[in-house]
């Protein structure tokens, strides 16, 4: 998968940087550091998962860590960039006339059987379930955006 | 155990199948007055988005008008179309398989969509239901986090509610002073408001009994909803 081939690449990365940089020691430090992050690197395999595990490449201090499989933090901004990217990506959305606050069915003329497929959308972009009652009355790209950062409790 | 044992539980087993086979379509036989009427559902219970909104009266008169417990038939219809497609995903795990079978779907669901006549549009409904009991798939793929899933409720006994705080050493608190100095203003005000909001849940609980679990919002200026404090201080989705 993706992540393995970045896993590779930082870890020659990292390999190489500590060769030049240290001496054998930081080199074995480097290697079982990152070794330890490709061993708890849990990545779930499935189309629906992000990349898990950041690496982080800390020059010039490689430290030893562990690091859990998780999903990268979620901010407003991200949550934001990723629904209007789906919203991009469905063909009968417009991308030029797409804004925060265009409504499906008002401003894009979509139907409701259209935003039923956005939702789903959603659902498979953030990887969890909105439930009918509350799914029918997310009209607008703003309004996702709120209720995705209310479930999953992100500020700011 | 005995051969003859086995053979008689497979053909105990055949029976049962071919007996549940035959009970099923009696069942929504019988119940065709109760799916015409509009088989009762019950509201989901307190919205956060009814008081997470500056403007919350929308959402909290629209989870009234919701009050009832019944769906419209444009709902059915929606909830119908959503099932169908998820468990066409289980059915259908390539994506460009997937993707070409949802489009006939979705042209299904497309033609018959300017039914005027309401009990022709019921009935097809009704047959879509039945069509989709016959196709639904045995695993269909759960999100980790709803109902069946396998992360449901794991982290459930790790939330803890918010008056724990209040029990906290004051060497403890004295490491969040800031956040523990907040919470005494948050607190007054939630005593000032406590009354308003009984009287306004009292005013407008029916005497029959509650036909819903949703909160309704602020009515009046200057009013917070009610029951407002367990809403914000809510455990996070994932407790640490």
């Amino acid at each position: 998968m993706a992540s393995r081939v970045l896993a590779q690449c930082v870890r020659s990365y990292t390999q190489r940087s500590a060769r030049i940089i240290f001496g054998n020691i930081t080199t074995r430090a480097a290697a079982v550091s990152v070794a330890n992050q490709r061993h708890f690197c849990f990545n779930a395999g499935s189309q629906r998962k992000a990349l898990t595990a950041q690496i982080k490449v800390s020059s010039p201090l490689v430290q030893l860590c562990r690091q859990y499989g998780d999903l990268p933090p979620l901010t407003v901004d991200t949550i934001r960039e990723r629904v209007l990217y789906v919203l991009k990506l469905y063909d009968k959305i417009n991308p030029e006339k797409l804004t925060g606050a265009s409504h499906f069915m008002k401003d894009l003329g979509l139907d409701s059987l259209d935003q039923v497929e956005i939702i789903m959308a959603m659902e498979d972009e953030f990887g969890f379930e909105i439930p009918d009652a509350e799914a029918e009355k997310l009209m607008t790209p703003q309004e996702i955006v709120q209720y995705i950062a209310n479930k999953k409790d992100v500020y700011e | 155990m005995k051969p003859g044992v086995y053979s008689a539980l497979a053909l105990a087993l055949a029976l049962a199948c071919h007996y549940r086979r035959s009970v099923v379509p009696e069942i929504f036989e019988k119940s065709l007055r109760a799916f015409l009427i509009g088989y009762p559902k019950r509201c989901p219970p307190v919205s956060h988005s009814s008081i997470a909104r500056a403007e919350g009266e929308s959402v909290g008169e629209s989870l009234e008008k919701m009050a009832s417990g019944f769906l419209t038939h444009q709902q059915k219809v929606l909830r119908l179309y959503k099932k169908a497609l998820r468990h066409l995903e289980s059915w259908c795990i390539f994506r460009d398989k997937y993707r070409f079978y949802a489009c006939m779907l979705r042209a299904r669901f497309d033609e018959n969509k300017d039914e005027k006549d309401m009990v022709k549009a019921t009935m097809m409904l009704k047959s879509g239901e039945e069509e989709f009991w016959a196709n639904q798939h045995p695993q269909p793929y759960i999100f980790p986090d709803s109902p069946g899933g396998t992360s449901y409720e794991r982290y459930e006994c790790f939330k803890v509610p918010d008056w724990c705080l209040d029990y906290w050493h004051p060497t403890e608190k004295a490491m969040y002073p800031d956040y523990f100095a907040k919470r005494e203003q948050w607190k007054k005000l939630r005593d000032q408001s406590w009354d308003r909001e009984v009287k306004q849940l009292q005013v407008e609980t029916p005497v029959d009994g509650l036909k819903t679990e949703a909160l309704p919002p602020a009515r009046k200026e200057g009013d917070l909803p009610p029951l407002w404090w367990q809403y914000v201080t809510r455990p996070r989705e994932r407790p640490m």
